[in-house]
């Protein structure tokens, strides 16, 4: 299946970006959790604090279906 | 003066006296406002055995340079003074509309002294300036004043106020205004109440005159079309802070029992996700923010009334949510209600409460000290008896009035162990055992423990969470780059979260005002500050200053007993040597003392002479000031 992972920051600079700025297009071999797609494609789990799909905020442990896209939020503190 | 009101107010409570006069610009190019006044003029003019609550302190109210304009948004005020909680330079921001209200006014400073004989308030029309009477206003709570007063003077007011906390000298009181946003931390609010002024109330119609408003508007305009279509900005608006407890918990940081444990197993109940689905009633924003992160949220707890507030915020859910182990997002909302109303810092005084439920789970304090009522873990009605407690200062409230560690020392029996601050404040929402440069930022924090001048807890993830290694370096890189933003006095969030840089707050900042700074001048500024206010420090309470650069024995000696960071520890040795290397690289003698090559480097040569007589100035060191003081890093995450 396809999905799209998106994200801003230096997040992004992990996610190597190459259907916009901003967007990966990422083929996923099977069902399994948004963790482990993250680990795999070089983005750490552990700088994402959660996802964000259809306007939804999802975890880590989400299992994307075909045509997801999903945007990667960075914890941030302190305005 | 372009960019700025271009008036300053000089107001002698003592005798009613209020000065207007230019603003001086080259104190204002030198300066920048806000965090840069306030630590130029605490330097400046206040003895240095002024009592914080006494009439020799001063209390100011300090916007910045990018106050009042839309790019990139600059809705935020500075409060300082000496903090009565640290004994050192205090400042402390908010955001809201009271800030652009008062440039609007005219106004870019203002400077109080001495002890008003009776409650005032400052009242200010653009160019009618007066103390009025207050006595009717005295022991309202902060919301339910700005209410009051929005009602009495009219709704187009922005009103600033304290609540009886602010009145009743508790250090971690705050100041409130825009019914939630506060200037929190420090205890700037009880220094207000100190000098007997209970509110500020601004009403400005001038405006702003910018050098070049076309460029300024130009880049406004690119800055709001880029980050409408920026991907992090629709969760951002949705979620505020609330979402990142769940992302702190699975880190192992996030603050549970009086930092007794780091991973809080009731965190669904207390989560953003919570607060949007049972709480939320709107978003909200500050001054000329297209964000609105904000959350405007309603409280139902059974048995209590409903209660509206503003949040809870990451920093609320952490330290009364977590800390004091509270299961529901209505209690915490509760609780923060509570604490906006009587005035208190909701995350110094939610620690203090924790801080007193252990000390009540140990049976160092008892139900004999509670007015017959008991403190236990996650009771809003516990909760609501010490708060009361601690405003009115009854009993062992008297003591917890003081914070942590006053009320360590005051209590005994070994509390200072568990009292989560540095120089007197209290931790922000993170455990830092596996977080050794959090750690280090928090005990060599200019204001106390604070992220917000350093927050390095993604820095230590990306750098490695079990070694020190380059954490000093990088720390001093985020202790000048964050706290330029209290300076300037706009949002942090555009840069951390949306990617709004550094170099566009600097050009915006010319636009503005015609100047031709650089961002590498501003890091000098704000290396400068944080050496004043070093100096400062140890000008006051004597020194050398690595006497008070110390961790709280917690968090040098207990492992984390549980959850994703069990075992974890930075201990003392590793700290020791985190602060040696955080000296060597800004140019500090071993002792935690700044040298005269560093102190004239940044342009203070007097802060070297001043530190020379009380006998403190660092000794040279070997091959002289790193020629670059800190590590840049933009850690993945902000």
């Amino acid at each position: 299946m396809i999905i799209y992972l998106r994200s801003g920051g230096k997040l992004k600079d992990r996610l190597k970006p190459d259907v916009d700025q901003y967007t990966r297009r990422i083929e996923v071999e099977g069902d399994k959790p948004l963790r482990d797609i993250l680990n795999e494609v070089g983005v750490p789990d552990s700088l994402v604090a959660f996802a964000f799909i259809n306007g939804k905020l999802e975890r880590l442990e989400y299992r994307p279906v075909d045509g997801d896209v999903i945007t990667l939020q960075p914890p941030v503190s302190g305005g | 003066m372009d960019g700025f009101g271009g008036t300053t107010l000089r107001i002698d409570l003592a005798t009613g006296n209020i000065r207007k006069t230019a603003t001086d610009p080259a104190l204002a190019r030198e300066w920048m406002g806000a965090r840069g006044f306030v630590s130029k003029i605490l330097y400046d003019e206040v003895p240095r055995d002024a009592d914080p609550l006494g009439p020799d302190n001063r209390f100011i109210v300090a916007p910045g340079v990018l106050t009042g304009s839309f790019s990139p948004v600059g809705s935020k005020i500075g409060f300082g003074c000496i903090s009565p909680a640290t004994n050192g330079h205090a400042d402390s921001s908010m955001g809201g509309h009271l800030g652009p209200e008062l440039k609007y006014a005219g106004y870019d400073l203002i400077v109080f002294k001495n002890i008003a004989p009776e409650p005032q308030y400052l009242y200010i029309d653009d160019d009618t300036v007066e103390l009025r009477p207050a006595g009717h206003y005295w022991g309202m709570g902060s919301l339910d004043l700005e209410k009051r007063m929005k009602d009495d003077l009219g709704k187009d007011f922005q009103i600033a106020t304290i609540g009886p906390s602010g009145e009743n000298g508790i250090v971690f009181s705050c100041i409130t205004h825009d019914f939630g946003r506060q200037a929190g931390r420090c205890g700037v609010g009880a220094v207000m109440g100190s000098k007997k002024i209970k509110a500020i109330a601004v009403r400005g119609s001038k405006g702003l005159k910018a050098r070049d408003l076309p460029s300024l508007t130009k880049l406004t305009y690119d800055i709001i079309q880029r980050t409408k279509t920026h991907p992090n900005m629709a969760p951002w608006q949705k979620y505020g802070t609330a979402y990142f407890v769940g992302w702190s918990n699975e880190r192992g940081c996030f603050p549970t029992r009086n930092f007794q444990q780091t991973y809080f197993e009731d965190w669904k109940g207390i989560d953003g996700e919570k607060l949007v689905e049972e709480c939320l009633i709107s978003d909200k924003a500050c001054f000329g923010c297209w964000i609105n992160c904000g959350k405007y949220s309603k409280a139902k707890v059974p048995g209590k009334p409903d209660k509206y507030v503003e949040g809870p915020e990451y920093e609320t859910i952490a330290l009364i949510g977590g800390s004091c182990a509270f299961k529901s997002i209505h209690e915490v909302a509760y609780a923060n209600n509570l604490l906006d109303n009587v005035g208190m810092d909701t995350m110094s005084g939610g620690s203090t409460v924790a801080f007193a439920m252990e000390c009540y789970q140990r049976g160092i304090i008892t139900k004999d000290d509670l007015e017959g009522h008991e403190l236990r873990w996650g009771n809003i009605d516990d909760f609501e008896h010490v708060i009361d407690m601690i405003v009115h200062r009854r009993g062992i409230g008297d003591a917890l009035a003081h914070g942590t560690k006053g009320a360590a020392e005051k209590i005994g029996k070994g509390t200072i162990h568990f009292a989560s601050q540095a120089k007197g404040m209290e931790f922000s929402g993170y455990d830092t055992r596996w977080y050794p440069a959090q750690l280090l930022s928090y005990c060599t924090c200019d204001i106390g423990a604070h992220h917000s001048k350093s927050w390095a807890i993604t820095a230590d993830i990306e750098l490695g969470r079990d070694t020190i290694e380059g954490k000093a370096a990088v720390v001093i890189y985020l202790q000048h780059l964050r706290p330029l933003f209290d300076t300037w006095s706009c949002c942090r969030l555009f840069w951390g979260e949306i990617d709004v840089s550094p170099e566009e707050h600097v050009d915006a900042i010319n636009y503005l005002t015609g100047w031709d700074a650089t961002l590498e001048e501003c890091f000098k500024m704000s290396e400068k500050i944080w050496n004043q206010n070093r100096c400062h420090y140890i000008e006051r309470n004597g020194g050398p200053g690595r006497k008070f650069d110390i961790a709280p024995g917690r968090h040098l000696t207990e492992p984390v007993p549980d959850g994703p960071a069990e075992g974890k520890l930075v201990g003392s040795e590793n700290f020791e040597k985190m602060l040696d290397d955080y000296y060597a690289n800004r140019g500090w003698d071993v002792e935690g003392n700044p040298t005269r090559e560093i102190l004239e480097l940044l342009g203070i040569g007097y802060a070297a002479d001043n530190l020379e007589k009380v006998g403190f100035l660092g000794k040279p060191i070997e091959g002289g000031v790193p020629a670059v003081r800190g590590r840049k890093l933009k850690p993945m995450a902000m």
